[in-house]
């Protein structure tokens, strides 16, 4: 019972945890700037995470946020010449419309949203390869610091990644907690059968869902790209697992209800202490997908809500 | 043989047990009965090992014993035959006898489906049921099915040692008059196997073929009954603890409805393989009740008002103006309300306020441009929570957490401040204790002073009588018969039941 009423804590009780102790092992690591730097590497990750907690709030899931990412990464370097300040316009717009797509085949054709967005993903991702050449394009740096410098710099010593991760969080949060998008995406995680009860028209919403999810996976992408000054097809691989761990972490089960961007704010930075903490243990760049794996495993048996389930398949 | 005493069971929120005694002995038909939410079916849970007692004790042959599961009651020879059926349609009939113990037929990992199927024919012939084992379960009727599921826990006599108890669940529910004889038949043969528990709702039939009677209320039981020992409505006085009398139903409540106002119209329609030619009226003031049994029709029709169906013919016409859009959204903007029979799945969102379970059908009015006006939302909150008196520590309490008579009141008021007119309530008084049923009669009858026209589905015949104007009886999805229920001059049990089988 109590354990119940805990249960909401748990994830910044985690975060707390786990920078006291990587704070004990090694004291550089609670410099202000140390945590500000890692902060602001954490952001385009953060983003992809924030539109993955629509999907999963929902009950969902998106497969499709990784390779949406490494498609606009490309997009934007190869449009940024030809469209100056509107490219960012065109990969949100892109963005957008295949979640909506991936939502349209889930609520419409009945696909799971993993298949229907692994899917999606994949054109994504092919989409990439072919519009590169499978080769690492190249920003103009001249155009890129003169049109989304304002992205990378510094205010001070905090990192301007940082603000937009804020502002962006403000506006997720305001959407989830004062709007009736929030609101009905809420009833449908908690009780889609209620929702559609109570005259929601809970395919829309359902759609919507994936489509802030491909819209804020897809500022993740451009954001990458600005930071890095190119795309590649595979550039934003291994942010999928770590993006799902922090909304699980975080505290939204994947079945969906409960939880919300503020918790995927903390499951964020859990991610990056546990990302840092690695570094610091010695564990090498190439093993660190193992440990993702193996948190997801955890939070995910930790978090869901089995009297959701009926069968696992 | 089989013994309980004094066991206990306690939810969040309900004592469903109270210190219930409980004893079968061998060879003997115990009926059980009580309203919906008196604790019959979690005694029967307890029983067969869904469930384990918070306090009492469990014996068999005078030995205590403590099952973790229905697999571990089913070795002490306590089966159960469901009342939503438990085959696998599209298994064979002989499968689904055996299921998880095929392993007696395998030899060198193979199943000899010919040993199964004599053997199947042994359990078949003790339920005097001729078929062959290997017909499919969906090709069989459903009064088949039941005998299916019996010879399927009658094969509890050959794998354990000791008597057998078998609880049946409203096994009649969906039966025929000739098919529930033959059903009682088979019953009374079977005594010299194994003793039953009965639970059904049709007290005649419970009174007919049970040896004693257990009746509860309110998780106790408060009398048991021999033989031939009381009438019907002797038991059913110990069931709710007073006479079912119009008081009960707030019969000298119901005024004349208004003729000239018809809010709703259906005309010829149909869904395949559900309802055909379905024709009603539903005036303002009028409280309608759809009568059938289980599958006649009645979810299909409110559903198809609802628009959560298509009709593939007729016309449906709400307030003048015919639906050509059938979806709830369209449905809702008409003023149709909606309460579902599943309270906790459709009714309710449980892990949501009562404020944001209040306004969920009718955001549009509580906010601006998409932008929720939160602060009006809890005022109405307020507002219905103090009119209908309605038990949560205040508008932000989860309606999970509610029971289910509060649960209610939240849905009953989600539609009834969204100003629907035209209500569809589907069994709204099911599960709910009869404090909280009495107040759903009185929100009914207020619903009717308000002009709002009821199109009800009943938990019960007599709370269908005692609340209606008018009564259509249903059967295989088309309406039998229409009754006028005027106060005084209500058709009886015998009336309807004529009608529905």
């Amino acid at each position: 019972m109590d354990l119940q009423r805990l249960k909401p804590h748990f994830p910044w009780i985690t975060l707390l945890v786990l920078v006291a102790f990587v704070g004990m092992t090694d004291p550089n690591f609670l410099r202000p700037a140390n945590l500000l730097s890692l902060a602001g590497d954490i952001v385009p990750l953060f983003i992809m995470a924030l539109g993955l907690t629509f999907a999963i709030y929902i009950g969902g899931i998106d497969l499709s946020a990784q390779s949406m990412a490494n498609m606009i990464t490309v997009v934007a370097s190869a449009y940024l010449a030809s469209l100056g300040l509107w490219v960012a316009a065109l990969c949100v717009v892109l963005g957008f419309g295949l979640g909506l797509l991936s939502g349209f085949i889930t609520t419409r054709l009945f696909v799971p949203s993993f298949i229907s967005t692994l899917a999606v993903g994949g054109v994504c991702f092919s989409a990439a390869q072919w519009l590169s050449g499978n080769r690492a394009l190249n920003m103009d740096a001249d155009q890129r610091d003169a049109l989304f410098g304002w992205m990378i710099g510094r205010t001070g010593i905090i990192p301007n990644e940082l603000f937009i991760a804020a502002a962006l969080l403000a506006v997720c949060l305001f959407i989830e907690r004062r709007t009736t998008l929030g609101r009905a995406l809420k009833a449908v995680g908690a009780g889609e059968l209620a929702a559609a009860a109570s005259g929601l028209n809970v395919t829309r919403y359902k759609m919507l869902a994936f489509a802030v999810s491909g819209a804020l996976a897809a500022i993740a992408g451009l954001l990458f790209s600005v930071k890095l000054s190119g795309g590649a097809p595979t550039i934003a691989n291994g942010f999928l697992l770590p993006a799902i761990v922090a909304v699980l972490v975080g505290g939204t089960p994947l079945t969906g209800g409960v939880g919300g961007v503020l918790n995927t704010a903390i499951g964020t930075m859990i991610v990056a202490v546990i990302r840092a903490s690695m570094l610091y243990f010695g564990v090498q760049a190439t093993q660190q997908q193992m440990v993702f794996g193996l948190v997801l495993i955890v939070a995910i048996a930790l978090t869901i809500d089995r009297s959701k389930l009926r069968t696992v398949k | 043989m089989y013994q309980l005493r004094a066991v206990d069971k306690k939810f969040p929120g309900v004592h469903a047990l109270k210190a219930v005694d409980f004893e079968i002995r061998r060879g003997e038909i115990v009926g059980l009965v009580g309203e919906n939410g008196a604790g019959k079916s979690t005694l029967m849970k307890v029983i067969y090992g869904a469930y384990q007692p918070d306090a009492g004790t469990i014996s068999v042959d005078g030995k205590s014993v403590r099952f973790q599961n229905p697999r571990q009651a089913m070795e002490k020879g306590i089966g159960m035959v469901f009342q939503e059926q438990s085959l696998i349609p599209n298994l064979t009939v002989m499968e689904n006898i055996f299921l998880g113990y095929e392993q007696q037929f395998v030899r060198l990992g193979v199943i000899n489906w010919q040993a199964m199927s004599s053997a199947a024919r042994q359990q078949l012939a003790k339920v005097k049921l001729d078929i062959d084992p290997a017909t499919v379960t969906s090709a069989l009727s459903f009064a088949q099915r039941q005998l299916v599921e019996l010879a399927k826990v009658l094969t509890l006599e050959e794998r354990v040692d000791g008597d057998l108890v078998i609880l049946l669940d409203e096994p009649t529910s969906v039966l025929a008059e000739d098919e529930v004889k033959m059903l009682f038949t088979i019953v009374r043969d079977l005594t010299k196997r194994a003793s039953f528990i009965f639970v059904s709702h049709r007290m005649d039939e419970v009174m007919e073929l049970s040896d004693r009677i257990y009746v509860m209320k309110d998780g106790a039981v408060v009398d048991v009954v021999a033989h031939g020992a009381a009438t019907v409505g002797q038991i059913q006085h110990k069931m709710v603890g007073r006479s079912v009398d119009r008081e009960y139903y707030r019969e000298q409540r119901q005024k004349p409805y208004d003729a000239a106002n018809v809010l709703l119209e259906m005309d010829g329609i149909a869904l395949p393989g559900r309802i055909r030619d379905i024709s009603l009226t539903l005036h303002a003031g009028e409280v309608l009740c759809l009568v059938g049994t289980e599958g006649a029709g009645r979810e299909a029709i409110l559903r198809t008002i609802y628009g959560m169906r298509t009709p593939v013919s007729g016309t449906l016409k709400i307030k003048g103006n015919v639906i050509r859009t059938f979806n709830p959204q369209a449905a809702v903007a008409a003023g149709v309300g909606y309460v579902p029979r599943e309270r906790k799945v459709e009714g309710i969102v449980a892990g949501m306020t009562v404020y944001e379970n209040m306004t969920l059908s009718q955001m549009g009015r509580y906010s601006r441009a998409g932008v929720l006006n939160v602060a009006a939302e809890k005022a109405l909150a307020r507002d219905w929570i103090a009119r209908l008196s309605i038990k949560a520590h205040s508008e932000y309490a989860d309606c999970g957490n509610l029971s289910g008579g509060n649960q209610q009141k939240v849905v009953l008021s989600k539609w009834r401040s969204g100003g629907s007119d035209i209500m569809l309530l589907d069994h709204p008084t099911r599960g709910l204790d009869i404090g909280a049923k009495e107040d759903v009669y009185e929100m009914i009858r207020d619903m009717s002073d308000d002009g709002v026209g009821v199109i009800l589905v009943a938990d019960t015949l007599e709370e269908a009588i005692g609340l209606s104007h008018s009564i259509i009886v249903l059967k295989d999805g088309t309406i039998q018969q229409r009754f006028d229920c005027k106060p005084g001059a209500k058709p009886t049990l015998y009336d309807l039941l004529h009608f529905m089988i």
